[in-house]
């Protein structure tokens, strides 16, 4: 037997004699965890949502009146030379009447009697992978409305801009409710030991009567926290992972039009690594707290 | 073995426990530190196993210095002793043989030698066929036996008891003093501190008299 079995030996046994407790702590941290962990998973989904919209997004603008074709070219050229710009396409007044003829299809006689200049001109342009996001656009947009010709630009903003606030919001909270529960579980992580601690103290204070190192007293409690996190953020893992099985099977089938497209993902192995290995930091943390409490021995 | 030069202590309460004492013990000495209630034998010996702190003063225990600046930490010290006390501080969770076994796997011991340690040491006390016994189980003699085993079964050169007797009647007594006096024998040094007069006069041996923290007499037998 060596001294790691020992003291493994040791935390299990004092989590046994303290068994209801340190089931309520594993429970209150995989409960923490879970919420934490739920909405670091609806962020990266909304986060991915976002991006798969500004994928999509394209840039129209608005000419204020029917310009000769050589000015088109000038601009279509000048255009170009704006950083992010992929691709610039004219879309003519006519053009414009035959797209929409196009999407009213059997009630285009809605049409009828409309003349098609009183569509405006305009140019589709498509922007590079890198410019599609709310930030880029603003600066591609901006230098667009300095050419004369051009009377409106539109993309999409308001739900651009009311997306990405929603996202940033969502991860504000993640992050201030992450604090506030890794604080709440490292206060009941620190009180279960103390509990621990206290019921072992006799066994404490001879194990330091007869020449034990401190180390060697304060190693099963860390131990003990560690199993706790450890645990507490695997069942926050597991739970979590039905609760993305529940949703697949009942929220997505509903999803209708390009929605469908976009697939609901769980967070990678890496992160529920990230999650796992945070339980243990935080046993640990809270076995450390409480041994400073508690431990303190000068007899 | 033990050297202790001009060593004080005042609690914060300003009670003055001891007051100035000096005393020297050498190694393979049988010593007595006799005195009434309150009289700082335990505070002494608390000094001399690292619990206490003297207020002025030092003493040498085992090659290890005890100032007013205390021990960083204990365990090299203990580990050079074994000590005893009235109460006999086991664990009433395990079996004889587990906490004896316990002083020797906090110092990372463990195994058959253990095993076989703690089967020699309780037949030195006695207590062979209580080994998987529960503490529970034994007479207040018994334990005391125990816990003497527990102090020496890593062979320390020193023993250090406080009024290990205290709670014993006459026959216990004499058999718990036949044990230690058996160890002494051996070569192991003893402190002993006591109030029973009785004792030292059935079991003579240097007495170091304390009275009031101050010591009133040292008489060598």
């Amino acid at each position: 037997m060596s001294s790691l079995y020992y003291l493994l030996a040791r935390s299990f046994r004092n989590m046994r004699e303290n068994l209801l407790a340190n089931l309520a702590t594993i429970c209150i941290i995989a409960i923490s965890m879970l919420i934490f962990s739920a909405f670091s998973l609806i962020t990266l989904n909304l986060t991915s949502f976002l991006q798969l919209w500004e994928k999509k997004i394209e840039v129209i603008a608005y000419l204020k009146k029917k310009i000769p074709p050589p000015e088109v070219e000038g601009l279509i050229r000048n255009i170009r030379l704006i950083h992010g710009i992929d691709a610039v396409k004219y879309v003519s007044s006519t053009e414009a009447m035959a797209f929409m003829e196009s999407k009213l299809g059997s009630q285009k006689n809605l049409l009828e009697g409309i003349q098609s200049d009183v569509l405006p001109p305009s140019f589709e342009i498509k922007l590079k992978q890198d410019y599609r996001n709310s930030t880029k656009i603003k600066e591609v947009v901006s230098q667009l409305k300095e050419f004369s010709p051009i009377e409106e630009v539109q993309y999409g903003q308001e739900w651009v801009e009311t997306f990405s606030a929603l996202v940033h919001i969502v991860r504000l909270m993640q992050w201030i409710l992450g604090g506030l529960l890794t604080a709440a579980m490292t206060f009941i992580i620190a009180n279960t030991l103390q509990m621990t601690i206290s019921s072992r103290r006799e066994e404490i204070e001879i194990m330091h009567l007869v020449g034990a190192r401190p180390a060697f007293i304060q190693i099963p409690f860390y131990i003990e926290g560690l199993i706790q996190g450890l645990l507490g953020a695997a069942l926050a893992m597991v739970s979590l992972q039905f609760l993305y099985r529940v949703f697949l099977s009942y929220v997505t089938p509903s999803m209708a039009g390009w929605l469908k497209k976009f697939s609901v993902t769980f967070l990678s192995q890496e992160t529920v690594a990230w999650f796992l290995l945070g339980g243990v930091v935080l046993g640990l943390f809270g076995s450390f707290v409480a041994s400073l409490k508690t431990l303190k021995y000068s007899g | 073995m033990i050297h202790v030069s001009h060593v004080s202590k005042t609690y914060p309460s300003q009670v003055s426990a001891l007051s100035d004492v000096s005393l020297e013990i050498p190694p393979g000495e049988f010593t007595y530190v006799a005195g009434p209630s309150g009289s700082g034998k335990t505070t002494l010996l608390r000094i001399l196993f690292g619990a206490e702190r003297p207020t002025s003063g030092e003493a040498v225990v085992n090659g290890v210095h005890i100032t007013e600046k205390g021990l960083g930490t204990t365990y090299p010290l203990r580990r050079t002793m074994g000590i005893i006390f009235e109460e006999p501080k086991l664990l009433r969770d395990r079996s004889v043989g587990e906490n004896i076994a316990l002083s020797l796997e906090v110092t990372g011991h463990f195994g058959k030698k253990v095993r076989e340690k703690v089967s020699q040491v309780l037949a030195e006390v006695g207590l062979q066929a209580r080994e998987k016994d529960s503490i529970l189980y034994l007479s207040a003699g018994e334990q005391q036996r125990v816990a003497i085993a527990r102090a020496l079964v890593h062979d320390p050169p020193l023993l250090l008891a406080d009024e290990p007797t205290g709670n014993l009647d006459l026959r216990t007594t004499d058999d718990v003093l036949k044990i230690i006096g058996h160890l002494h024998e051996k070569g192991t040094t003893i402190l002993f501190a006591t109030h029973d007069m009785d004792l030292l006069q059935r079991y003579p041996h240097r007495t170091v008299y304390l009275e009031a923290g101050k010591i009133m007499g040292n008489v060598r037998t």
